[in-house]
């Protein structure tokens, strides 16, 4: 046995000298969208990039779960990355860590960008945040569970949502009229939409306004539907998208959702359940629903500007970002890449919402802190004796403080 | 004695240079980031001193958490070593198929902890879940449960999936020290006219002694430093309420609206001092000392 | 009676396994439905073949069978001499020396990865087998030396003295009289620190950041991401995952059961 772990030892020590060799790269940092295009195709980039000459691209593709972690622990490290796809960016940008688009862009490229992504880009009046892709929001509907409770249309008010779901919730049998995810995955996503479209938003001006009062009544409607109306899916505060809300719409037993084109597209795959997609339904003249712009951003490091320019320049070529984001099932952030995209009659309803899309406000730091506190909080506004206006309350102190720091 | 010495270096040298060489300069580093300032991406912003610390006193959220822990590792760590002393008596009879039932034993330990939350994220599910509807149709349970999101049964869920995965290693290195006791001494106290309960009583578990203070101490550290258990089966519900102090540090540095890593650092510190509490406490009660220990099983 | 009670613990252990393997083997449209299903209406074991067919699953299994073996030999031959020297030797700083390796254990790797990853950055070790050997190796000592130490304390020292009196060295003795009898104990260090290894995950997650050097629990993640779910491939690559550990087992599972009992104190 000792001589069998001797052997193995030696055999380990060989593959440990038998590594290494390395020269200038280009750290690229990259989300997982899905694990069949994402690596795929910014492997096939990074080569591209280093057979015209750029360094060897020193590719990571990090999930969605861990990457704020795996990049805190870059920087903590002072070892940042030189491209970054993230989520959020007005953070970074604040300490001073990122090259202005401006400087790794060539002009072409940064006019190429559709406006509202680019603004929503901004920090202090200056490009940090590139636009990587985007995506909208849309109401979906389960046309099956409409026509047996015969509901003709998806509902365009606040109170015909109630009704409808409560004609859906009355068919029985396990059915939802609503699915509610307010779990910390992603519930600022969900109460984004139904905020806009209660007629508040998340500052008035430049000052945080979460717990205004139109947000009260937005709140204590979704309460309302849990916990009066019995008409959402069990626990909603403590139910996450991914895994909750959608994986029971898929299932075909719920009414009502706000999905988004990727969801779309496994609805399609898997052929289980008719469905329908609407406006959101709204007390305002004109429906609102949630953009999210996913973004890149360039790490000032040592001589990295020209290396990480050519980078994003080759990603922002027509035919190569346009390639990515549809194949990932996502919304265009370029002029060029509407073009091309309006010609695909399935992304119709999410191209129409982009201009009524509004983005949550990532230009200001303190949204960083803001949106995890909402993830974690507003979940207890739906619970079974929770408190709608405390809740909003609590999340506005926090916010004035994190805005403050 | 300075030969002795460097002797006792020379078989000491290989472990100790592993831990000098890996363990120690991240230990070192967590210390110093815990008397940091950092900023939200993780920028150092300078020296602040013991402020992290006295900042997590304040945190509203800690009396929670340090109680949960305490019932975490309490209730998974003891009800763990009592299934275990009996699954390990078991395995140590022969009976036919023996080596099949420790075979499937291990599967739990095999699998990845990640894996195996994920899988009871499953098996907990209120629509979907293999549970709820086991227990519906025994008609154990009137309708389904929402196992992971209700406030009263989430701790419950989870330890029992803590035990699960405890289970294995706790009854292997049981087993392992019952392979080490003689086959005499139980002849001798057949003679003696023991019954099988007094036999197990004053022969096996004294015997058993060093076995199940490794289990035991070993236990309390793994199960107070899990993670993927709690963050998976936790990860549907708001706020604190169901965190232990390990998903706490985890969330503080990167879940929730502090993300701070150098008050997450002290915490991590602070988590290092009370497992050291918890074990010197045990140590103390059941009065081991090297040579006991030594002298125990021989 | 006993094959009964063993029979039903088998059962218990496996029974959410196997609702792992059902899972593993229902098409995309059946994964989740109410009311729930444990068997699949289509069987697909399809989704294993995928999996078994991506590339990309074979380097994270090697990348996982290398750590985790590598590891486990370092493991043993730097615990077993440590723990011989602290169980038959009193010499100061004994206890000391038994009490860091225990600390070793109570720091979470999850608080240590950000110093982990400068230190192999400054070594130049990121992404190499290296570094996640050393460090798996490492956090995995102490367990193996606590054991061995506690099987290596009950042999009695007459059986040490008479082989040293045939002519063997000390460390003769340790590896052709102590080990043999230690079996046991060194077999369950053996899984102890095959499977800590085989199952760690962030630390690896943190130093192997290139697509070649993930192991299997890194790697699995990417079935299922936040837009695209793949649960039924992420549960096969599960399964397909505990097999070596089990096969491993079995191997050297006798070996739990001889040890001391068989062959020693006569």
């Amino acid at each position: 046995m000792m001589r069998l772990l001797a052997v193995v030892a030696a055999i380990t020590a060989l593959a440990v000298a038998c590594q290494r060799g390395s020269g200038p790269t280009l750290t690229v940092v990259i989300a997982e969208y899905s694990k069949d295009h994402t690596r795929p195709f910014w492997q096939a980039l990074a080569e591209q990039y280093s057979k015209q000459g750029g360094p060897e691209v020193d590719l990571r593709i990090i999930d969605w779960n861990s990457i704020d972690q795996q990049v805190s622990t870059m920087i903590q490290n002072n070892q940042p990355p030189d491209v970054l796809n993230l989520n959020s960016f007005s953070s970074y940008a604040r300490d001073g860590l990122l090259h202005p688009a401006d400087d790794v862009l060539s002009p072409t490229t940064r006019d190429d960008f559709l406006e509202a992504f680019a603004r929503g880009g901004q920090y202090q009046g200056k490009l940090y945040g590139m636009p990587i892709l985007s995506s909208a929001r849309a109401f979906f509907y389960n046309r099956d569970l409409f026509a047996r409770a015969g509901v003709a249309a998806p509902p365009r008010t606040w109170d015909e949502v109630v009704q409808t779901a409560r004609k859906i919730q009355a068919l029985g049998s396990g059915v939802i009229g609503y699915a509610l995810p307010l779990g910390p995955e992603e519930a600022q996503a969900e109460w984004s939409i139904w905020m806009w479209n209660g007629g508040g938003d998340w500052k008035a001006g430049d000052a945080w306004a979460i717990n205004s009062d139109a947000n009260v009544r937005t709140l204590t409607f979704l309460a309302d539907l849990a916990n009066r109306h019995h008409v959402t899916q069990v626990n909603p505060g403590k139910t996450n998208r991914t895994d909750g809300a959608f994986g029971l719409f898929k299932d075909g037993k719920v009414g009502m959702v706000i999905g988004f084109s990727p969801l779309a597209k496994q609805l399609d795959a898997e052929g289980k359940v008719k469905y329908g997609v609407a406006e959101m339904p709204t007390t305002r003249d004109k429906p609102l629903t949630l953009g999210v712009e996913d973004y890149l951003m360039a790490f000032k490091k040592k001589d990295n500007r020209e290396a990480v320019k050519k980078f994003l320049d080759l990603y922002y070529q027509p035919d190569n970002i346009t390639r990515w984001i549809t194949a990932e099932g996502f919304l265009p952030v370029t002029k060029s890449g509407l073009e091309r995209m309006r010609a695909n009659a399935a992304l119709k309803p999410y191209l129409d919402a982009l201009p009524n899309a509004r983005l949550v406000p990532t230009t200001d730091p303190a949204w960083d802190r803001v949106k995890l506190d909402v993830q974690q909080n507003i979940g207890l506004a739906v619970q079974p004796g929770g408190n709608p206006k405390q809740v909003l309350d609590q999340l506005q102190r926090n916010a004035v403080a994190a805005a403050a720091r | 004695m300075s030969g002795r010495r460097w002797e006792a270096l020379l078989w000491l040298g290989p472990s100790l240079a592993l831990i000098g060489g890996v363990v120690f300069y991240p230990a070192v580093a967590l210390v110093r980031a815990s008397l940091g300032r950092y900023s939200i991406t993780g920028v150092y912003q300078g020296s602040v001193g013991a402020e992290n610390y006295a900042r997590l006193l304040e945190q509203p959220a800690l009396p929670t958490v340090l109680a949960n822990t305490a019932v975490w590792v309490t209730a998974v760590v003891s009800i763990t070593v009592v299934i275990s002393l009996a699954l390990a008596q078991l395995l140590n009879q022969d009976f036919p198929g023996r080596a099949l039932v420790r075979w499937a034993l291990i599967v739990p330990w095999a699998a990845s902890l990640i894996m195996t939350s994920t899988l009871f994220v499953w098996i907990y599910d209120y629509y979907f879940g293999a549970l709820n509807q086991l227990l519906t149709s025994l008609h154990v349970l009137p309708q389904p449960v929402d196992w992971l999101g209700e406030d009263t049964t989430v701790m419950g869920a989870m330890i029992a999936v803590g035990i699960f995965v405890s289970l294995p290693f706790t009854t292997y290195v049981l087993l392992a020290g019952l392979a080490g006791i003689p086959g005499e001494v139980y002849e001798a106290a057949r003679v003696d006219g023991a019954s099988t309960w007094a036999t197990y009583r004053l022969v096996t578990l004294p015997l058993l002694q060093p076995a199940l203070l490794v289990a035991v101490v070993l236990n309390v550290i793994y199960v107070f430093n899990s993670f993927p258990i709690v963050w998976t089966l936790n990860d549907r519900n708001p706020g604190f309420g169901h965190d232990t102090m390990i998903t706490y540090m985890y969330k503080i540095a990167f879940k929730s609206a502090l993300r701070d890593v150098g008050l997450a650092a002290a915490l991590g510190v602070v988590n290092v001092a009370l497992i050291l509490v918890a074990v010197v406490a045990y140590l103390r009660t059941v009065r081991w000392d090297d040579d006991a220990a030594a002298a125990g099983s021989a | 009676m006993l094959a009964a009670a063993g029979f039903a613990l088998a059962c218990g252990v496996l029974s959410p396994y196997a609702v792992m393997l059902l899972t593993a083997l229902k098409p995309d449209a059946e994964l989740r439905t109410t009311p729930p299903r444990v068997l699949p209406v289509a069987w697909h074991p399809g989704n294993f073949l995928d999996v078994l067919g991506d590339p990309a699953f074979a380097d994270w299994l090697r990348v996982s069978l290398v750590v985790a073996t590598a590891s486990t030999a370092i493991v043993v031959l730097a615990a077993a001499p440590a723990a011989y020297y602290t169980a038959r030797h009193r010499f100061p700083g004994r206890t000391a020396f038994l009490f860091v390796v225990l600390v070793t254990q109570m720091f979470s790797p999850t608080a240590l990865v950000v110093g982990l990853y400068r230190e192999f950055f400054e070594l130049d070790l990121i992404n190499t087998y290296a570094a996640l050997i050393l460090t798996n190796a490492a956090f995995n000592l102490a367990f193996a030396i606590w054991i061995l130490r506690a099987f290596f304390a009950s042999i009695p020292r007459e059986i040490e003295e008479a082989a040293a009196v045939d002519g063997c060295g000390r460390l003769g003795v340790l590896m052709r009289v102590i080990l043999p009898l230690s079996l046991p104990g060194l077999v369950t260090a053996v899984i102890f620190a095959f499977i800590a290894a085989w199952n760690e995950y962030i630390v690896a997650l943190t130093l192997m950041t290139a697509p070649e050097r993930k192991p299997l629990t890194v790697g699995i993640t990417s079935y299922v991401t936040a837009y695209v779910q793949h649960w039924n491939h992420l549960f096969a690559a599960s399964v397909l995952a505990i097999v070596p550990v089990v096969v491993l087992f079995a191997l050297i599972e006798r070996q739990l059961v001889g040890g001391l009992t068989a062959g020693s104190v006569k």
